[in-house]
């Protein structure tokens, strides 16, 4: 029985002990020297546990009596974190290198809490969910503050920490109520307790904070504070990993949560959600029009597309769910590609994240400026590159689901957002004559940066078909 | 989509089997053709750019063949359009999205995509001659194909998404036609403020489109067409409709968002004609006709669109006329007319529709020869200022001609075509009533006419009619054939089109209107004399005063400029500033990098949203009775919440606050004892001890107060949320009590089995040392683990430049002078081995009664910790025999042997078994290997606790802070003395 079980959770298992014997081998031998090769080979496993993942067979499963659910929806989702995750790892490599700034414990910590996303997602009780979620948690954390002699990436690791901890204190303390009012922690049982119509006063109580405290690690307003400074004083690398694998990991289990434990309680959740997006979409587009660094401006960017996000999950269907994952897999290619691109940005052999840098940046880099361009264009929503169509799902999934005023709050959203990524294109085709930024970093960046890009424009074809396979997902999960 | 999801659900496929599959369905007559049409441009894109390699007329003749090739593909399908019919094609594209691409060829589409291929021609050749050498002509190809093939894309769409993607598709690749002009500075601006407006509309329109597609249930226009009712009596008609002129409004440069048009005008001029007159702004006209037959015929589309296009065709000409610049001039024009034909789409009748479609035509025919001879001049004479041109007419006699044909069209000048499409819309506007003022539609119609002939006049007069200057930058002179060409193509429609109108244009106006419409149209009847209309003497008037106009226009050029007027481009800015400072705004608030606000907001919305859940949810009666309250527990609780108000109220005073804790702590162990729980009553306490201590250690680094910072407003505000959260979690937790749980719980089952199941009647113990042995194994370690990354960062920190820091320190409060005060160092030596005996005592009774190894563990930790309080470290230290991390690495592998054995006895891991023995004199006893394993949990916790303890302790380690002695009376120490004394 144990062998089933852990011939389940054998890509988490064979992560976390790799993660672990590495630690152990880095500590005794060579220490920091050996931090390039393990980014790699993290790196590299983590690519292939995705190909595991998605190559497997994806009916569903479950391990260690439904506290462990593998199927589509865990599948598609784990594809997505893996491959950010290590498309990131590849990413910082020569970045903190250069920068003498890559401890060994980095990819290890990256693949400790990719596990930590992988549990969360595969969730099937409130016990496992949180595990998974405090897996991950800490290494952010740890990982936030990577930078000890700057004051900046401390104070950042710092209110991450604090902020998440108050984050997972409600978390405990709704799911406690749950567990007080439905008798069991496991979802399958909790979705017998809890049926719209007759709700217990203290099973909401328990669902507002657990909603609470999982929306607060995708930073749907206002959960989001930590967001813009934890981006910002973070070294970019771990910003980009912030930005991507953990938002994916964050959202799938949010989605496993509310539809496997809550699934007859949508009307009730659904609202909570469609404030949350709300809030998160139109502050996200409202406060990122003022910001000057770009990394700031990426949070309230994310913050925005988080809210997209969530509009798909609160119209409480499995179209919104799909739309939602169909969502978040255009949202790490291009956040993938956009990093690939402000950590080129360098003058002077520095990093810089100024948006004024890129002035008349196209002259100095057509090519990456044009790459650019099209991922702006994309994050802005505009037709007929990706991120068009992730947002159309979302709207129509709303509208399907008779949430009209928060489609049409969100396309005006939109619009506001759509105001600065433009910008920046200006900045770069017309801005004024000054001595910018120009592209540094290995060729790894604009290979990453270029196939982002091409994503974004070829996807338009047929979405790679990834249309299916997150129906598929969100078939497995929305019965 | 259910349908994808259900046979989603088959077993036994990975995830990637069901990635969608690409499927093409083709329908229809000769439908291919219609995806090759719109296809041609994009594919042909990549021509310019690797043929500018080999020379410029390759990259300009694969251009035009490319456009060419369409315009022929979409003429053999004219005649089929022309019999009524409607060639379509489709191909399932994302149908879970309900996005197809399915194009289909009807009269409206047949005009536009005739006029975007055609003028494309005219404009590929214009700019071949036009381009200088330095000109990256192989860009402006590439970028003008795309452009091309999105225009078209846009007017065969038989899917509103499919529309969309194109209508976005256009500004994108105009932006980077635009973009890849690098000397043209002043175009930035243009450029950036035409993205930002018809970028921004465009999304407004996504989420109008949306709201359409969702009311009619598809994206398929054809199919949207068909509900006219169904979607005007939806109370989605209104924002869709809003959203949508959104889009159209801001492509189509209609009044307020008209300003963007005349500032991109500084793209160079094929781009101008091609772009800004002929065909990009056209696009919002075109989607006012398309939806024209499901959306117009309401007050609502009238007074939006009728008065927006009224609006911006009188405020375009009035501008017109005073703009030195010629693109300028005939950018404003551009918005006139193009408000022109949007009032008439706006009126809503079929006439006006079909007046509508004639000036679409007749205006880029004219409005396209305009340009490209503003072009030739700006090109012969090397400035576009009228003020600085004049006499041409004479250096520059066939631009002459054709300028001055097109232009008296412009004014509306019989025979040209201008004048019959004016007339029909002066006509429309004589009798439409706006809002019960008859006279208003007619007058500023009449007024805009006059000013359009004004400026037309203007053009003619001021840049070719009088003296011959001798200033001009550079000598003038006509241009060659590839040049005037064009113009004079399309100067010559412009003629024939006026005379001849029925034959030219009577069928193409029937079908174009009938498919805005949406049914067939009589009989078009497009003749130069009408007889003596209302609207052939508003035309008079108009030309009577155009002329008048112009003879006073220096006067009137003077009072224009001393007058105050708003300038686009600084209201834009302005705006854009502002927006900037509000969001700046916002984000200060939130954002100010204070922890304490995060908090306070992030509580105040948990609180709100408890509140929702509050009075939505349902509350059950309560199923328990509450205990009596009897005097002490009364008490207790008094003492437990004054003490917590007092920490508050004090807490600035940490050694105070420290001590309130403390009560706290005590009062809940009482509370623990008094509800039966002796168990965790000594755990409490013994861990409320360890605990204090600590606390205390740190107390030794921190000033005596925390210094007040936080304003009285703010402490409110923190007062009330905390006060709102802690009855909020208290109510809660009553709630929860006086109601039975959803289940039973599991205390019953340890109760019923801790002594058949563990052997021991103290369920805690045996919960802890059996049924969930296997958390306490891993409690213990990572206990443990704890302690010895405690140890670790201690030392690294120790060995830091911290180390200096710690040792100059000055302590804010001075020493005591009696570091080890005697009674304390006799009474805690005299007590250890009594605390040593207790542990022993708690840890046997332990399995039966309250106590057991984690208790007992703590309470030898404690004895051993009051040695180094009492004595000091460094002679606590030197007595130390064995290193804690050994007791936690013992505690660990007895426990795990324990768990081990159970193995041999072929039993899983951690299984245990008990007895019962009886050794003289003792009395019989009960023995369990549960003993051993909680043995192993006293030896950690007592490694644990100390390792961590003593290690923190080092921090507060100063030379000299101990006595040399701790204990002044020590006989053993007299004795040495004595002897060292004696042998001097």
């Amino acid at each position: 029985m144990i062998q089933g079980d852990l011939s389940i959770i054998l890509p988490e298992v064979v992560l976390s002990v790799y993660a672990m014997a590495a630690l152990i081998g880095a500590v005794y031998t060579s220490k920091d020297k050996l931090a390039p090769t393990l980014t790699w080979a993290t790196a590299a496993l983590m690519a292939a546990m995705a190909v595991w993942t998605a190559t497997g067979d994806a009916s569903a499963r479950t391990a260690f009596g439904g506290m462990f659910i593998d199927d589509g929806f865990a599948r598609f989702a784990k594809v997505a974190i893996l491959l950010g995750g290590a498309s990131v790892l590849v990413m910082s490599q020569d970045y903190l290198s250069r920068r003498d700034a890559l401890p060994f414990e980095f990819p290890l910590l990256v693949a400790l809490s990719t596990v930590g996303m992988m549990v969360m997602v595969s969730a099937g009780d409130l016990i496992a969910l949180y595990m998974g979620l405090e897996l991950q948690s800490l290494s952010l954390y740890v990982i936030a503050s990577m930078r000890r002699d700057s004051v900046r990436s401390t104070e950042a690791g710092l209110k991450y920490f604090v902020l998440g901890a108050l984050s997972s204190g409600l978390l405990l303390f709704g799911s406690s109520l749950i567990y007080g009012y439905a008798g069991t922690t496991s979802f399958a049982g909790i979705v017998e307790a809890a049926q719209h119509g007759h709700v217990s006063l203290g099973l909401l109580f328990g669902l507002v904070l657990l909603i609470s405290g999982m929306t607060f690690k995708i930073s749907a307003v206002p959960f989001h504070m930590w967001t813009p400074d934890v981006y910002e004083g973070a070294p970019t690398p771990v910003t980009a990993f912030f930005a991507t694998a953990p938002k994916v990991a964050a959202m799938g289990m949010i989605a496993r949560a509310l539809f496997e434990a809550f699934g007859g309680m949508s009307s009730d959740w659904g609202q909570v959600l469609a404030l949350l997006a709300f809030l998160s979409m139109v502050l996200g587009a409202v406060a990122g029009i003022g910001q000057r660094d770009i990394k700031r401006l990426m949070a309230y960017s994310s913050i925005t597309h988080m809210g997209f996000a969530l509009m798909g999950l609160a119209a409480g269907t499995q179209f919104g769910v799909q739309a939602m994952l169909i969502y978040m897999a255009i949202y790490v290619t291009m956040n993938v590609g956009t990093f690939a691109f402000i950590l080129s940005m360098e003058k002077d052999g520095e990093p810089v994240t100024e948006i004024d840098s890129l002035n008349l940046y196209a002259q100095r880099e057509p090519g990456r400026a044009l790459a650019m361009l099209l991922l702006l264009f994309s994050l802005a929503g505009v037709p007929p590159l990706l991120g068009f169509f992730g947002k159309f799902y979302v709207l129509r999934a709303a509208l399907d689901a008779g949430l009209v005023w928060l489609a049409v709050a969100g396309a005006l959203a939109s619009v506001v957002a759509a105001f600065y990524y433009l910008r920046i294109v200006f900045y770069m085709y017309f801005g004024k004559e000054t001595d910018g930024a120009v592209a540094g970093g290995s060729p790894v960046l604009w290979v990453f940066l270029a196939v982002a890009a091409a994503i974004n424009v070829l996807g338009v074809i047929n979405l790679f078909g990834v249309e299916g396979a997150a129906a598929f997902a969100a078939g497995a999960l929305v019965q | 989509m259910a349908g994808i999801g259900a046979q989603g659900l088959d077993s036994g496929k990975n995830i990637l089997t069901h990635m969608g599959k690409f499927r093409i369905e083709r329908t229809g007559g000769i439908p291919l053709s219609l995806f090759l049409i719109v296809a041609l441009p994009f594919l042909g894109s990549v021509l310019p750019a690797l043929l500018i390699r080999a020379g410029r007329n390759s990259a300009y003749l694969s251009t035009a063949a490319v456009t060419l090739l369409a315009l022929v593909g979409l003429l053999l399908n004219a005649p089929a359009v022309m019999r009524g019919e409607t060639v379509t094609a489709r191909l399932d594209w994302l149908p879970g999205l309900g996005l197809n691409a399915n194009f289909f060829l009807d009269g409206l589409g047949l005009l536009f995509a005739g006029l975007i291929l055609g003028i494309g021609l005219l404009i590929i050749i214009y700019a071949r001659f036009y381009l200088s050498r330095e000109d990256p002509m192989g860009q402006f190809y590439s970028y003008l194909l795309l452009f091309q093939g999105a225009m078209v894309g846009i007017v065969l769409s038989d899917n509103v998404l499919l529309l969309l993607i194109f209508w976005e598709l256009t500004s994108l690749s105009s932006f980077l036609l635009i973009g890849y002009w690098r000397h043209l500075p002043e175009g930035r601006q243009g450029a950036r403020m035409a993205l930002a407006v018809t970028g921004a509309g465009g999304l407004a329109m996504i989420a109008g489109m949306l709201l359409l597609g969702h009311v009619a249930g598809s994206y398929d226009l054809t199919a949207i067409l068909d509900q006219r009712e169904a979607i005007q009596a939806s109370p989605l008609y209104l924002p869709a409709l809003v959203l949508i002129l959104l889009g159209c409004f801001t492509k189509s440069a209609q009044f307020p968002f008209h300003f963007w048009l005349p500032h991109a005008m500084a793209a160079p001029t094929p781009v101008s004609a091609y772009l800004h007159s002929a065909t990009m702004v056209k696009a919002g006209l075109f989607l006012m006709a398309r939806m024209w037959p499901v959306l117009s015929g309401t007050e609502a589309w009238f007074y939006l669109v009728g008065t927006t296009g009224l609006l911006t065709m009188l405020i375009g000409a009035v501008i017109a006329l005073f703009k030195d610049d010629l693109k300028a001039l005939l950018a404003f024009s551009t918005v006139s007319h193009l408000g022109l034909i949007t009032m008439l789409l706006g009126f809503g009748t079929k006439a006006a529709a079909i007046g509508a479609v004639f000036h679409i035509i007749n205006h880029a025919t004219f409005k396209a020869a305009l340009f490209m001879t503003a072009g030739i001049v700006d090109h012969a004479a090397h400035t576009r200022d009228i003020k600085r041109l004049g006499g041409l007419r004479k250096l520059m006699p066939t631009t002459f001609t054709l300028a001055t044909v097109a232009a008296l069209s412009m004014a509306g000048i019989p025979p040209l075509n201008g004048f019959l499409s004016k007339e029909m819309m002066l006509e429309e506007a004589a009798h439409t009533v706006w809002a019960d003022y008859g006279w208003l539609v007619p007058t500023l119609a009449t007024l805009a006419a006059l000013f359009s002939a004004a400026y037309s006049f203007r053009y003619v007069a001021h840049v070719f009619l009088g003296p011959v200057r001798d200033d001009y930058p550079t000598e003038p002179h006509d241009p060659g054939a590839g040049m005037w060409m064009p113009p004079a193509l399309l100067t010559l429609l412009v003629v024939l089109i006026g005379l001849f109108p029925m034959a030219m244009a009577s069928t193409l106006v029937e079908t174009a209107a009938g498919a805005v419409t949406g049914g067939q149209v009589q009989q078009v009847h497009l003749k130069l004399w009408h007889g003596m209309t209302p609207a052939l003497v508003m035309s008079i008037i108009a030309i009577a005063g155009g002329v008048v106009l112009l003879g006073a226009h220096g006067w009137l050029d003077r009072v224009w400029n001393a007058m105050p007027r708003p300038e686009a481009k600084e209201i834009f800015d302005a705006l854009v500033g502002a927006a900037t400072r509000a969001s700046r705004a916002v984000t200060d608030t939130l954002h100010d990098g204070s922890m304490t606000r995060y908090g306070a907001i992030l509580l105040a919305f948990v609180l709100a949203l408890t509140g929702y859940a509050w009075f939505s949810g349902t509350l059950a009666a309560p199923t328990r009775r509450t205990m009596e309250i009897a005097i002490i527990p009364l008490l207790g609780w008094i003492g437990v919440i004054l003490a917590t108000a007092l920490v508050v109220i004090f807490h600035r005073n940490r050694l105070v606050t420290l001590v309130l804790i403390g009560v706290v702590g005590l009062v809940v162990s009482l509370a623990f004892t008094y509800l039966s729980a002796p168990d965790l009553a000594l755990t409490q306490i013994s861990v409320e001890v360890v605990t204090v201590v600590l606390m205390l250690l740190a107390l030794n680094f921190l000033p005596r107060e925390t210094p007040l910072e936080s304003s009285p407003m703010r402490r409110m505000r923190d007062a009330a949320l905390s006060i709102a959260a802690g009855l909020g979690v208290g109510g809660l937790i009553y709630a929860l009590m006086v109601r039975d749980f959803a289940f039973p719980t599991i205390s019953d089952y340890h109760l019923a089995n801790s002594y058949s199941g563990g052997g021991g009647t103290n369920v805690v113990n045996v919960i802890l040392v059996d049924f969930r042995g296997y958390d306490t194994f891993g409690e213990i370690t990572v206990l443990g683990i704890a302690a010895i990354v405690i140890f670790a960062v201690t030392r690294a920190v120790l060995n830091s430049p911290v180390r200096a820091y710690l040792l100059n320190r000055k302590p804010s409060e001075p020493q005591s002078g009696d570091a080890h005060p005697m009674i304390m160092v006799v009474a805690t030596r005299m007590m250890m081995p009594v605390a040593l005996m207790v542990a022993t005592y708690i840890f046997l009774r332990g399995h039966n009664l309250p106590g057991g190894g984690f208790i007992a563990g703590l309470i030898a930790a404690i004895a051993l910790v009051m040695q180094y309080m009492a004595s000091g470290f460094s002679w606590a230290a030197e007595r130390l025999r064995f290193p804690y991390s050994a007791l936690i690495g013992s505690g660990v592998l007895v426990a795990a042997a324990t768990g081990i054995g159970s193995w041999l006895a072929g039993k899983p891991f951690l299984t245990s078994a008990f007895g019962y023995f009886h050794f003289p004199p003792l009395e019989k006893f009960e023995l369990a290997t549960a003993m051993l394993f909680d043995l192993g949990v006293f030896l950690a916790v007592v490694g644990a606790v100390l390792l961590a303890l003593e290690s923190l302790a080092r921090f507060a380690w100063r030379p000299g802070i101990a006595s040399e002695f701790p204990m002044d009376i020590n006989p053993a120490r007299e004795v040495e003395e004595t002897t060292a004394e004696e042998a001097r």
